[in-house]
Parts: C-alpha cells; structure tokens; sequence
C-alpha cells in the first residue's frame, strides 16, 4: 500500500516536472516569436518614416514645378475656367421618344440657362419618373421634344 | 497493560518510532495518547501536501492540456510595443510631412578589423566622395578600436556602405530631425538641435507637445499655399533687388495662417549653414522670421484702423470730408501726399487716394485718447498672439502728443510686426472680430472664440472702402478676375536711426478677397525694393508687392477652393457699392 502510494507520488511528480518544463520552453519559444515580430514591426515602422520622408521630398512643391515645367507645361487654372459651375451643365437628355420606355431618369434641369452663375444652386434634383405612354399632356414630354426639336 | 515490547510490534506504531534506549518509564495511557497525536498530526501534514500537489497538478494540466484555458493575455498592444520617436511628425493642414523624426545611422570604424586601409578608404570615399581621402586613410590606419567616420547617413548612403561588405565598418542609430520640404516652411517650423530639442520656431515653442505627442501635430499651413507666396515673393525680391520680403496669408474667419513666408530664408535640415560668399552674419539674418519678428513703420496700410476707428466711434462718417489741400505743418514736421489731389476730400476718396493730410486730421477728430483705444482694441499695441515664440513687441511712442497722432494716422511713428497687421485687418473685414492668428488647424466649421472690436456695419463699410482702392486707387494692379480684390498699399520710408531714409521703403500690401464675402487676407511687404525699368523706377507697393499679389491670388484661389464670381455682376457691385459717391465720376488714382 505504501510502496503503491509512494509509486503514484513519484509518478506525479515526474510528470509535473516535464510539463513544468515543457510550459516553460513553449512560452519561451512563444516570446521569442513575440519578440522577433515587435522588432520586425519597429524596423518596418522605421522604414514606413522613412519611406513618408522620402514621398514628401520627392513630392517638394519645388521639384514639382520644376518637372512639371519640363514634362507638361500645365499653367495655374484661371478664373475663367472656373466661371461654370457643374451645376449649370445640363444632363444630356435621355434616348427621347421611345414609346414603351419604362422609366426614365430625367434630370429637372432648367430648362434655360441660369440667370447668374453666382447664385448657389442647391444641388441637381434627379427624380425617377414613370413614363406612362399615352397618359394626359406632361410638362416633361413638351420638353423632350423641345430637345428632340432643337436637335 | 502495554509493554514497550508490544508498542514495537504494533502495526499502528510511526514507523521510526523507537523508544529511546533509557526511556524513561511510561504509562499506557500516556504512551496511547503520545502515538495517536503523532499520527493525526502527520496524516494532517500528508493531506495539506497532496492537497498542494493537487493543485499544482490540476493547473499543470489545465495550462498545458486545454486549449483556450491559458494564462490571460500578456501580449502588449503593437504600437505601445514599437517604440515613439522622440519627437512627433509636424504635418501641413492636408497631412504633408513637414518634419519627421528619422533613424539616422552614423557610421564608425574599429580600424584594427581593416584588413586593408587602403582599399577600404577608396571604397568609402565611392559611396562618399565628400569625405576627404587622407583623413579617412589616416583614421582607418590609426589602430584605434573606434573612430567616427560620418554622423547622419541617408538610408541610401547605409544601402551602398552596407553593399560594400569591409568589415570593421559598423553603424551606430541615432535620431535626427528631418524636414522633408527644406527651406519651405522654416521659419515656422524652426529647427532642433543635434540632441532633438527644440531651437526655433514651432519646434522650440512647442517642444513639450512635440515630445509629448503620441500623434503627428497638425498645423494650419497649407504647404502648397506656402510655396506659391513664396515662389513669388522671390520673384519680387529678386526683380527689385530688394534685402528681403514678407508674406502671410490668413484665414479671416478663423484667424489660422495658412501661409508664412520670410525671405531671405534657410534650410532647417542646416539651420547654421549661410550662403556661401555672404557675409558671416547671414546665416543669422536667414533664421530671422520678418512677419513675426520683424517691426516695420507699415505706412498707409495704417490708414485701414484709422478709417475703421473714426467710422466706428462716429468721428466720421462716410459722407464726411476733410481738407487736403493744403500740407500740414507741425513743428519740424510737414505732413504732405504723394500724388495729392489738392482739395476736399470725403473719407472714402481720402481712403482710395490714400491722403496722409486727411487721414491726419481725421485723426486730430478723433483724439489721442480713441486712437490709443481702438488700437489697443485691435491688438496692435501688444504682441500679436501665437504659438511662437519669436513675436516682437509693437514700438509706440510715450508720452503720445499730438504730432504723434497726425503720422500714426498714416502709419509712422508706430512700428509693428506683419503679423499684428494681418490679424487686425481680417477683424476689420470679417465683421469685426478679432480672433488670435494661430498656426494650429482649427477643426473644419469651427470658429475659435474672438472679440468684437468694431461693428458688423463699420466692417462692411471698410470692405466697401477697400473694394475701391482695388477699382479706383493706389492698388489697381491687386484687381484679379473673378475673385474680387479689395486692399490697401502702404509705402513707408525706414527710420534708421532718427531719421527717414528717402531711397530706403518698405512696401507693403494688405490684400482681401473675395470682397463680398471675405474668406482670406494676404500681406506681402518688401523690404528696400528698388525701382526697375518696367516699374518706371518705382519701387512703391503699387509697383511691386500689388503685382505680386495679384499673381498669389490667381493662383491659390483655387487651391482654397474660393468659387470664382463675376465682379461686374449687379448684385456684387450693389453689394460693395459706396452709398456717397453714387451718380459721381470717379477720378483714378
């Protein structure tokens, strides 16, 4: 009875101080890993800092004109070109007059120019509408064909 | 009756039990009780133990055996692990780097591993012809075990070193400080010297924060902003072959600079290094910063604060005139115009026409004591504020007579920094008030806290007035299409020492735009400009910084996203018209 419980013991401990040492190397191989990736993480970040200083050298308003200055030649935009606003360019109209369309996305563009390219327009109203052919006269259809007209 | 015979043969006995030899005689009772204490305590203690082991067994198996069941996580966050650099990145207002922090290698040599000194010297001097060949030789030959052979390499220059493959050749990391875009924004940045501590500029003014930061620091600036005024202002330096310039552009309606530009200027990655050929205090003269250190007489740019005082406390009123036909005369003094019209003149003309005779005796309406009121009001007579810590004190005079308040009226006897201007003007045009210049962004929509120096109705009249000297006055030159540019020119001579030098100006523009609704001040000053052919030998702000600019405006208009109007158009020109001189012919400046 003894000898068996003496058996067990030693047994227990044996196995306790494998694991012990097993954990103890596996966490160790583990922080080794840990370790390898936050240095691998430093000198990338390193090289992240070095690479954003080298883009923002190469991206010196400076050298920028100069290449520029060689290769394209562009010029500053002027007012001029700016005097139309996105706005103010109406939708082209839609592939008109087709009879049995079923819906059509029409802009509610002005019908005429805007009176002062100043004032802010509050954005393009786009709205779905159901074309239903043969329905009563529709302010729309006139305009479709005022486009088709002027074309 | 137990004997110590039977105690032995007892099973129950602890097995080491052996009565000593000469025991002394016990009863049975006693011996009893003596053995059943042992015991109990002993199956106590074997308990205690295998409960102990137990536990550690249990844990051995539940660490190792099951999955999921380990320890709690120890693993630290990534970006807490990777280690900060000493010093936060600077970024413009759209996230360009202006100063980093980088790894610099530096690269030394321990001469008693060179096989070859020889050898390895040519092979240096390959990668870095700058290095001069005897003192490399003589280090490498030296026998040392250490000897520094180049602080700071590029990552390109350790690429090739480390391609060369001498052993004996090591590298040592330290930081450094790198400004990516150079000479561009130096003045506000500043530098740091060779232990990363702040020297100049923002660096030295927000050295704590720098260090502090766990994030890049965001500025104001806009880089590209920056480099057209200062493209620019070296365009003016240089055609009028002037000692240096000054350029700030703000935002009126935050007070955030978007731009500042001091000329001649330096390269922050060599903070100490002049040109070569200049004289040994260049290098001083480059790290100066014009627009917030500088203090200049600004002229007629003065007049703004002037009209903006006698609008607004009701000295004067739009209507109002004031004879100029004569010049002044005032103990030594004269006060006189250049280009005078010789006559009457309504406060709107004397504006556009920049009169120092009626600007004077507006002043003289209006008294000392509101003078002094309103430009303490409009900051300009205490260090303009912001985060640097280069800001001049304004120069004023003590006790303020009379005299004094005819030519401050126009500018002079009062010396004051770009800075303070700029900040006073956009609280003249921006409805009147008055927000700290800062170089920190301000959050997109946000409007820092100001104070309300003038009325929202004396600074839609000053915008009126400005609009005019664009259309009719001294700063004709400033009108830009599309983005409706109002200012005013001021052209003071310098007072060097007591005196006023004739040939030696300082001009200056404080432009705004758009009129109608203004969204950011330009100033640019230059500082003796002389006159050049295409100028007809003027060396006036009308001839040289007006130009300019016009030019800055065109071109970084669109870049702040400023929509383009139509100037002519009724509801502008109605919205900027001047109630007094309506149904009148203009004359032109």
């Amino acid at each position: 009875m003894t000898r068996v419980g003496a058996l067990v013991w030693f047994v227990l401990v044996l196995a306790a101080g494998f694991a012990t040492f097993k954990v103890k190397y596996a966490v160790q191989d583990i922080e080794d890993q840990l370790n390898h990736v936050r240095k691998q993480t430093v000198a990338e970040q390193h090289e992240i800092r070095v690479l954003n200083a080298d883009w923002a050298y190469l991206n010196q308003p400076e050298r920028l004109a100069d290449l520029n200055r060689r290769f394209l030649g562009l010029v500053p935009i002027t007012a001029h070109q700016l005097q139309q606003k996105i706005a103010d360019i109406a939708l082209r109209p839609p592939p008109a007059a087709e009879p049995a369309a079923p819906d059509v996305v029409v802009a509610a563009a002005p019908a005429t120019p805007p009176a002062t390219p100043t004032t802010p327009s509050p954005g393009l109203p786009v709205q779905l509408v159901k074309a239903t052919p043969g329905a009563a006269p529709d302010p729309l259809d006139a305009l479709i064909a005022q486009i088709a007209e002027a074309r | 009756m137990l004997s110590l015979q039977r105690l032995e043969e007892s099973p129950c006995r602890p097995r080491h039990f052996r009565p000593p030899p000469c025991a002394p005689v016990v009863t049975d009772e006693r011996h009893a009780a003596l053995i059943e204490t042992s015991r109990s305590r002993l199956v106590a203690t074997a308990a205690l133990f295998a409960l102990v082991f137990m536990v550690v067994a249990l844990r051995l198996v539940e660490v190792v055996l099951l999955p999921g069941a380990a320890a709690e996580p120890r693993a630290e966050h990534p970006r807490r692990a990777a280690a900060l650099p000493v010093r936060a990145d600077i970024l413009d207002r759209n996230g360009k780097l202006l100063a980093t922090t980088l790894d610099s290698p530096s690269l030394y040599a321990d001469p008693r591993q060179i096989i070859d000194p020889r050898a390895a010297t040519r092979a240096i001097l390959s990668v870095l012809p700058q290095l001069d060949a005897g003192e490399v030789y003589a280090k490498l030959a030296s026998g040392k075990s250490f000897v520094w052979l180049r602080r700071h390499l590029t990552p390109h220059q350790q690429y090739e070193l480390n391609r060369l493959g001498i052993p004996g050749l090591q590298f040592e990391h330290e930081e450094r400080r790198v400004y990516p875009l150079g000479d561009l924004a130096a003045h506000v940045v500043g530098f740091c010297g060779i232990d990363n501590n702040g020297l100049a500029g923002l660096e030295r003014a927000l050295d704590k924060r720098v260090k502090d930061s766990p994030g890049p620091i965001q500025l104001s600036l806009d880089a590209r902003v920056q480099f057209i005024l200062h493209d620019e202002l070296a365009k003016v330096v240089s055609d009028f072959s002037a000692k240096g310039a000054a350029g700030i552009v703000m935002d009126v309606r935050t007070g955030e600079v978007i731009a500042m530009v001091s000329l001649p200027d330096f390269d922050p990655n060599h903070p100490g290094r002049g040109d070569p050929g200049q004289p040994p205090g260049d290098a001083k003269e480059r790290t100066f910063n014009k627009v917030t250190l500088g203090d200049y007489e600004m002229g007629s740019v003065m007049k703004i604060f002037n009209t903006a005082m006698a609008l607004d406390s009701g000295v004067a009123t739009m209507a109002k005139q004031y004879d100029a036909s004569h010049n002044i005369h005032i103990g030594r003094f004269t006060i006189e115009d250049y280009h005078g019209k010789h006559r009457w003149l309504s406060v709107p003309e004397l504006f556009m026409y920049s009169s120092n005779i009626a600007s004077a005796r507006m002043a003289l309406d209006a008294g000392a004591a509101r003078q002094k009121d309103y430009l303490a009001r409009f900051g300009l007579l205490s260090p303009a504020p912001i985060e640097l810590d280069e800001v001049a004190k304004p120069h004023f005079p003590h006790p303020w007579r009379e005299v004094n308040v005819m030519t401050i009226a126009f500018g002079h006897g009062i010396s004051l920094s770009p800075l303070n201007v700029i900040s006073a003007a956009s609280a003249a045009v921006n409805g009147g008030v008055l927000r700290p210049a800062t170089l920190l962004k301000v959050p997109e929509g946000a409007a820092p806290p100001g104070e309300q120096v003038i009325s929202p109705k004396t600074s839609e009249e000053m915008r009126k007035l400005l609009r005019l000297v664009v259309e009719y006055g001294t700063a004709r030159f400033a009108e830009t299409p599309g983005y409706v540019v109002g200012g005013k020119t001021g052209t003071a001579e310098k007072n060097l020492h007591g005196r006023y030098e004739l040939k030696k100006l300082v001009s200056s523009f404080l432009g705004v735009f758009p009129m109608n609704a203004p969204r950011y001040a330009v100033l640019t000053l230059v500082d003796e400009p002389h006159g050049t052919k295409a100028s007809h030998g003027y060396a006036t702000a009308g001839w040289t910084v007006v130009p300019a600019t016009s030019r800055i405006i065109q071109r970084i208009a669109p870049i702040l996203g400023v929509e383009p109007v139509d100037e002519t158009a009724p509801a502008i020109v109605q919205a900027l018209a001047v109630k007094s001189l309506q149904g009148k012919k203009i004359e032109a400046y």
